[in-house]
C-alpha cells in the first residue's frame, strides 16, 4: 500500500508516464539574434533527423527519440543557462549546439564538466579541440577551411587581402590560420579587422579596410552583421573589389542579392555521396532548397547520437561517448564521411568553390 | 580630406539635434535629461512601425516626430516636474530610471534584432572624390535645416527671447509676465521632436536597434558638456567636436610609425575618443567651450 501511493506520487511528480519511454536530447542553438537563420537551420535538420529515425520505429526497442531546441539568443549567457536546463531539468545525455565559437566553448566545457556527451555541429575555432573527452566535432575547424581558402584566393591571383572577421574566438582563430596560410602561399594579409558584434554601422571599418588598397576582402560574418557589412560595402562602393567569404552561405543568408553580386567564397560541402535523400527530404517538409549549409550537421549529429544508443544498448553519456568513438570511423553521413581524429575531431571536410550570380550561388 | 568632411558632417548632424535638446532643456530646468537619448529612439521606432503601417516615409517621420514631442511633454509634466521640487539630482537620477523602463519597452516590442526602413538603396554618389548615397544627403539636409529652424525661433521670435529670458533668469522672466512653465514645455516639445527626428537619421543612415539611444548617450552628453551645457548651439559645435574627434581617431593610419603600410585603431574605440576629448576639454574649461549662462554670485 505504502508503496503503491509512492510510486503513485512518484509518477504524478515525474509528470507524464508516457514521457519516462521516450529518449530524450537536447540542442541549444541560435532562434534568435544576428544568426537566427542559420540557428533555424540546424534546428529543421535536427527535426528531420527525429522524424527519421521515429518513423523507423526509434531508438532501443521502440522508444520515440525526443530533441529538446533551445533557443541560446546568439549569446553565451542564455546559452549556458539553456545548456544547465537541458542537463539539470531534463537530464539529457547528449547536448549539441551552438553555432558561434565563442559560445560552442563555454557550453561544450560545461558539458564536459558535467560528463555529458556534447556534439559540434557549427562552430569551426581552434579551440574546441581542447575541450576534452565527451566532445565531439562533426564539423571540420578553421585550420582546414582557412587553409582551402587560402589557396582558393591565390589561385584566382589574389596577392594583398585585407580581413574583417568578427571578434570572438572564431574571427580569431580565422584570422590567425587564414594569415598563416596565405602568407605560407606568398600572398600578403594587408590588414585585418576584428569587428565587434552587434553593431548597427560597420561603416568605418569598412573604410579603415579600403586605405590599404587590397586585391581582394576576404571575409566572414554572421547573417545580420554580413548583412550590413554588405550593405555599407556597396553603399561606399568598395564592392567593386572582389570579395571573398570563408562559408558563403552564412555570410549571405541574409544579404539583398544585389548587395552580394560577384561575391566568392568556399562553403561546406553539404551534400555527401548519400545525401540526396536528406536533400529530398528537406525539400518536401520546407518546401524550398538548403536554406545555408548548416542544417546537415544537425541532421547527422542526432542521426551519430542515435546510433551510438542503439549501439551501446544505453543512453548513458559514457557508453554514447565511447560508440561514437567506434561509429566515427568512416560514418556515412548526409555531409558525408565523417572520422574523428584522436581529438574527436572531424578530420576531412569537403569544400565547394562558389560564386554568386543573381543571387544565387553557382559552383 | 572631403571625404572626411562628409563623415564627419553625417555624424554631427544626429549628435547636434539631440545635443540640441538636451542643452536648451538644461538651460530652462537645470537638470541633464537622460531618456532624452531613448527618445531618438521612440522616434525611430514609431516612424519604422507608422511606415511598416502603409505610410509613406516622410508622412510617418512627421508624424513620429510629432508623437514623441508629446511623449516629451507628458513625461515632464507627469514626473520631471514632480521631482525637480526634490532637487536636480533626483530629477537626473529619475531620467535615468525611466530611460530603463524605455529599454525594457523597446525590447519588448521591436525586439532585439536591428531593423531597417523600406529603402531602396542605389549607388553612392560621387562628390569631390568623397562617397555620399542619397540617403545620408537627404537626411543630412533635413537635420540642417531643422537646426537651422531652431536657431531662428531661439533668437528671432517671441518664445526664443522667453526662452532666453527664462534661461538667464526664471523669478525675473515670470516677475516680467512670462508664462515660464508654458516656455518650459514648448521647449521640451522642440527638443523631444529634434531628438525623434535624429533617431530617425540615425536609423535611414543604418538600422534602428533598442540600444540605439543608450549608444548615443556618451557622445551626445559630451558634445552637450563641451559646448557649454545650457547652451543650445554651443552643442551644435560641440557635436561636429565630438563627431571630428571620432572620426579622426578611426582614420588616423598610425603604420608608418610601426614599420607597416596600415594600422588603425579598432574602430569601435572611436567613442573612447570622445570620452577623452570631454575630459581634456573640462580639464581646461570646466563650464564647456561656451559658457552659456551670466554668472551671478
Amino acid at each position: 500500500m505504502h508503496k503503491a501511493l509512492l510510486a503513485a506520487a512518484y509518477l504524478a511528480l515525474s509528470g507524464l508516464p508516457a514521457l519516462a519511454q521516450e529518449v530524450v536530447l537536447g540542442a541549444v542553438v541560435p532562434l534568435s539574434g544576428a544568426s537566427a537563420t542559420l540557428g533555424d537551420d540546424q534546428r529543421r535538420g535536427i527535426e528531420l533527423a527525429v522524424d527519421n529515425i521515429n518513423e523507423k520505429g526509434g531508438v532501443l526497442g521502440g522508444r520515440k527519440l525526443r530533441v529538446i531546441v533551445e533557443d541560446s539568443g546568439g549569446r553565451a549567457p542564455s546559452a549556458l543557462d539553456a545548456a544547465k536546463k537541458l542537463v539539470t531539468v531534463d537530464n539529457v545525455p547528449v547536448v549539441i549546439g551552438e553555432y558561434s565559437s565563442g559560445i560552442t566553448i563555454p557550453v561544450g566545457q560545461y558539458l564536459v564538466q558535467e560528463g555529458r556527451v556534447h556534439l559540434n555541429i557549427g562552430s569551426s575555432s581552434g579551440k574546441i579541440r581542447s575541450l576534452g573527452d565527451g566532445s565531439f566535432s562533426l564539423i571540420g575547424l578553421d585550420n582546414v577551411s582557412t587553409g582551402f581558402a587560402a589557396q582558393d584566393v591565390v589561385d584566382n591571383k589574389w596577392k594583398k587581402a585585407a580581413v574583417i572577421v568578427p571578434n570572438n574566438a572564431y574571427g580569431q582563430g580565422v584570422a590567425e590560420q587564414f594569415q598563416k596560410a596565405f602568407s605560407a602561399l606568398g600572398g600578403e594579409v594587408v590588414t585585418t579587422v576584428m569587428y565587434t558584434e552587434g553593431q548597427t554601422t560597420y561603416r568605418r571599418e569598412l573604410q579603415q579596410m579600403e586605405r590599404s588598397e587590397p586585391d581582394v576582402y576576404v571575409y566572414s560574418a554572421y547573417g545580420k552583421e554580413a548583412a550590413t557589412i554588405n550593405r555599407e560595402s556597396f553603399e561606399l562602393s568598395i564592392n567593386t573589389t572582389p570579395w571573398y567569404a570563408i562559408y558563403l552561405s552564412m555570410c549571405t543568408s541574409d544579404a539583398d542579392p544585389k548587395f552580394i553580386q560577384g561575391q566568392y567564397g568556399l562553403d561546406l560541402n553539404y551534400i555527401g555521396p548519400d545525401g540526396a535523400v536528406y536533400e529530398a527530404a528537406y525539400k518536401a517538409k520546407y518546401n524550398e532548397p538548403f536554406k545555408t549549409s548548416f542544417n546537415g550537421y544537425g541532421y547527422d549529429a542526432v542521426m551519430m547520437a542515435a546510433a551510438a544508443i542503439e549501439k551501446a544498448g544505453s543512453a548513458e553519456p559514457k557508453a554514447i561517448s565511447a560508440a561514437l568513438k567506434d561509429i566515427g570511423k568512416g560514418y556515412n553521413g548526409a555531409t558525408g564521411d565523417i572520422t574523428f581524429d584522436a581529438d574527436r575531431q572531424r578530420s576531412k571536410q569537403p569544400y565547394l568553390k562558389l560564386k554568386i550570380e543573381d543571387g544565387v550561388q553557382q559552383r | 580630406m572631403v571625404q572626411f568632411v562628409v563623415d564627419v558632417l553625417i555624424r554631427a548632424v544626429d549628435l547636434a539635434l539631440i545635443a540640441i535638446g538636451l542643452s536648451s532643456v538644461y538651460s530652462l530646468i537645470r537638470f541633464p535629461n537622460v531618456a532624452l537619448v531613448q527618445y531618438a529612439t521612440t522616434g525611430a521606432l514609431l516612424a519604422l512601425g507608422l511606415q511598416m503601417a502603409g505610410l509613406p516615409l516622410v508622412v510617418a517621420a512627421i508624424v513620429a516626430c510629432a508623437l514623441v514631442g508629446i511623449i516629451a511633454v507628458v513625461l515632464n509634466v507627469v514626473v520631471f516636474e514632480r521631482l525637480l521640487r526634490a532637487g536636480s539630482a533626483i530629477a537626473m537620477i529619475g531620467s535615468l530610471a525611466l530611460s530603463m523602463v524605455f529599454s525594457a519597452i523597446f525590447l519588448v516590442t521591436a525586439g532585439p534584432r536591428p531593423k531597417r526602413f523600406e529603402l531602396e538603396i542605389n549607388p553612392p554618389l560621387r562628390f569631390l572624390g568623397a562617397r555620399l548615397t542619397e540617403h545620408q544627403l537627404i537626411s543630412v539636409g533635413i537635420s540642417v535645416l531643422a537646426i537651422a529652424v531652431f536657431a531662428l525661433i531661439l533668437f528671432r521670435t517671441d518664445l526664443g527671447r522667453c526662452m532666453r529670458a527664462t534661461a538667464t533668469n526664471s523669478v525675473l522672466a515670470s516677475a516680467t509676465g512670462i508664462d515660464t512653465r508654458k516656455v518650459t514645455n514648448t521647449v521640451v516639445f522642440l527638443s523631444g521632436v529634434m531628438a525623434g527626428l535624429g533617431g530617425i537619421g540615425l536609423s535611414v543612415k543604418g538600422e534602428m536597434s533598442a540600444q540605439l539611444g543608450l549608444d548615443m548617450l556618451l557622445p551626445v552628453f559630451a558634445a552637450a558638456i563641451v559646448g557649454g551645457l545650457g547652451n543650445a548651439l554651443g552643442a551644435a559645435v560641440g557635436a561636429v567636436v565630438i563627431a571630428a574627434a571620432e572620426t579622426m581617431v578611426t582614420n588616423v593610419n598610425f603604420g608608418p610609425l610601426f614599420g607597416e603600410t596600415v594600422l588603425f585603431i579598432p574602430a569601435a574605440y572611436a567613442t573612447a575618443a570622445s570620452f577623452l576629448l570631454l575630459v581634456v576639454v573640462l580639464l581646461i574649461k570646466p563650464y564647456g567651450l561656451f559658457v552659456a549662462e551670466v554668472k551671478r554670485g
